[in-house]
């Protein structure tokens, strides 16, 4: 990145200017981070940025195509559905939906693969097999039918989808930070720690864990990406957010059947799925480039 | 390796015993009863009411009721569905060659195309070629396939009449019995004229989408695999003794940098029946995915329960198999 007033420092470069420099490197991923932030905003701010409600409609405006097609109206940047309701404003409010799925996900993971992780780790034996076992059955299982499997019980709605996409994301965490966590613990500065006296969850948060975070937080990036898709997935089936929720993957279910004569409906939400999950993805491989060269593929 | 073998396998037996104990656990956890469900809206007497539940083995302890659930699926009766009143088994094992043909196009389409993009890409590093095929990889493993099969729908089926929208051959022109269940074979087999043109005009789309995944994550592997291997002294070695570039890249580096790519190709076993779930609801290609969607708007959840079962133990089963292959293959895992 370019700085305005260049002021010669000899002092080395911190942690997070390192990886800035490194991340700056690659063009892809800061133009990921570029859209995600754009999609960012759009999200935080949908009340004030989309023009209309998600679910205001709008009688005898229906189907309209973008504004810039031949019976396009101007009022309607980029048409409306089947119902009247205007596109853009629902796919800036379904930013927020997709958004908020992905985080979701990705942080009940995390937490809880974290926990999991560090003690099958720890506590070895019995937990660690039972653990390990459990995590091979969630992967052996499909991942569109587990969380079908697990919607089928809870029924469909915004919050069960969360809950059975954090399920099938959950063993690639725990298996990421008990391998990282075992291959830390032979080393001098545990043992170190444990002779200074430090308690097991001390040992776990605060010695061990800062030291298996690089590959967490690559992980943790792509898997909102991932988490993401599975969602729009459950949504286009009909066993993710319901309507009238704008969810993009729902959007596209309910525009299916004009495929013949109103491509731009089905068209706009996938759109909006594909360029949010590129993003994430490039900005997620801009990450595990700058932050863990040993995992960088050429 | 007979002992590594036996390892993995006893391995494995915990997994099947989660899973039964899993979908046994999932079923009861459904809301309704499933007496009241067979039995309609309507209600009955609680005489019959005991009887069925006496039939049904619902009047009995639950680990009782578990242990005669696993004795039941080790004798291959994983259930009758609600709204055929057929098998699951049958069922399943009628649906099933459809999502296998699918799902082997699907792998063969990445395979071809992925492995020489991403050899090319190595070969030919930084080149408009690799850069852009790097950039639709990552597009690639991106997409919405859902979105992806209607955007070719409405492109190539509806916008240029090139394909069928659905199915798997035109049922109109064509019929036969199914013999093997794949469509190729036994439209070749039918001996009727253009039947097996028909099959592969209806394979080309759900093809396409349910490659798409596989065939961005096998160009990308492919690519990195190669360099690494372009840049090891044994390539250097065959290229000093003056071998053709073409035979040192097809025959001293690729085989090499096939290992990890092969990894990855059985590692997809369990993505790919995933998108075929997705792909098959897309094209209405009546394979196992299709069926259990539309098991759950039927709410027929032995269907639901019996077809997960069966899923996830192929996936299991593959999973094993793949395993003790590159036990074979490379011994650092085998005594790993």
């Amino acid at each position: 990145m370019a700085n305005p007033n260049p002021t010669p420092t000899l002092a080395p470069a911190g942690p997070l200017s390192a990886f800035w420099n490194a991340f700056s490197q690659n063009r892809g991923a800061v133009g990921g981070l570029i859209i995600l932030l754009t999609i960012i905003v759009l999200a935080i701010f949908a009340e004030w940025i989309a023009p209309y409600s998600a679910v205001e409609q709008f009688r005898g405006m229906t189907k309209l195509p973008p504004a810039w097609a031949e019976g396009g109206d101007k009022h309607f940047l980029l048409g409306t559905d089947a119902l009247g309701r205007d596109m853009l404003s629902r796919l800036i409010y379904g930013a927020r939906i997709s958004l908020f799925i992905g985080l979701a996900v990705m942080s009940v993971s995390v937490v809880v693969g974290i926990t999991l992780g560090l003690l099958a780790a720890f506590l070895g034996g019995v937990v660690d097999s039972v653990l390990m076992r459990i995590m091979d059955l969630i992967m052996s299982i499909p991942s569109l039918v587990l969380a079908i499997l697990v919607v089928s019980i809870l029924g469909p709605s915004l919050t069960n989808t969360i809950v059975a996409v954090s399920v099938v994301y959950l063993p690639n965490y725990v298996r990421l930070v008990r391998g990282s966590a075992l291959s830390e613990f032979g080393k001098d500065y545990i043992i170190a720690a444990k002779v200074a006296g430090v308690g097991p969850i001390r040992l776990m948060f605060v010695t061990v864990l800062p030291n298996c975070l690089a590959p967490l937080i690559v992980q943790a990036a792509l898997g909102v990406s991932n988490a993401i898709l599975e969602a729009a997935a459950l949504g286009f089936l009909g066993l993710g957010a319901q309507p009238p929720t704008p969810e993009w993957g729902a959007m596209l279910a309910d525009a299916r059947e004009f495929i013949r004569s109103n491509p731009w409906i089905v068209t706009l939400p996938g759109l909006a799925i594909l360029v949010s999950v590129v993003s994430i993805n490039l900005f997620g491989d801009g990450l595990r480039d700058a932050l863990d060269p040993k995992l960088r593929r050429s | 390796m007979i002992k590594f073998i036996l390892r993995r396998l006893l391995l494995t037996i915990p997994t099947f015993i989660a899973l039964m104990f899993v979908t046994f656990i999932a079923i009861r956890l459904v809301p309704g009863d499933p007496v009241e469900v067979r039995t309609g809206e309507h209600g009955i007497s609680p005489e019959r009411l005991a009887y069925f539940r006496h039939e049904l083995g619902l009047d009995q302890p639950v680990w009782k009721q578990f242990l005669d659930y696993v004795w039941q699926l080790l004798h291959g009766d994983f259930g009758v569905s609600l709204s055929s009143n057929e098998k699951v088994l049958t069922e399943f094992l009628t649906l099933f060659p459809a999502t296998l043909e699918l799902s082997l196009a699907g792998i063969l389409f990445a395979v071809t195309l992925g492995v020489p993009a991403g050899v090319v890409a190595a070969v030919k590093r930084g080149s408009w070629f690799d850069h852009t095929l790097m950039g639709a990889a990552v597009a690639g493993f991106s997409m919405p396939i859902f979105w992806w099969g209607l955007l070719l729908i409405m492109l190539v089926s509806e916008g240029w009449h090139l394909t069928p929208v659905a199915g798997r051959i035109d049922m109109i022109k064509f019929y036969f019995e199914p013999t093997t269940g794949f469509m190729l074979i036994d439209s070749l087999l039918s001996d009727q004229k253009g039947a097996f043109l028909s099959t592969l005009h209806h394979l080309v789309l759900p093809m396409i989408v349910l490659g798409t995944v596989p065939l961005a994550v096998i160009a990308r592997m492919t690519r990195s695999s190669m360099l690494e291997v372009l840049s090891e002294d044994y390539v250097r070695t065959a290229r000093a003794k003056g071998l053709s570039e073409f035979r040192v890249i097809s025959l001293h580096a690729l085989r090499n940098a096939l290992i990890p790519v092969v990894t990855v190709v059985g590692l997809q076993v369990g993505g790919l029946l995933a998108g075929a779930v997705l792909t098959e609801t897309i094209f209405s290609w009546p394979g196992v995915g299709k069926w259990l969607i539309d098991s759950i708007g039927r709410r027929d959840y032995p269907a639901l329960q019996g077809g997960i079962l069966l899923i996830s133990s192929l996936v299991i089963i593959i999973n094993l198999l793949v395993d003790v292959l590159y036990g074979a293959i490379n011994p650092r895992i085998r005594h790993g």
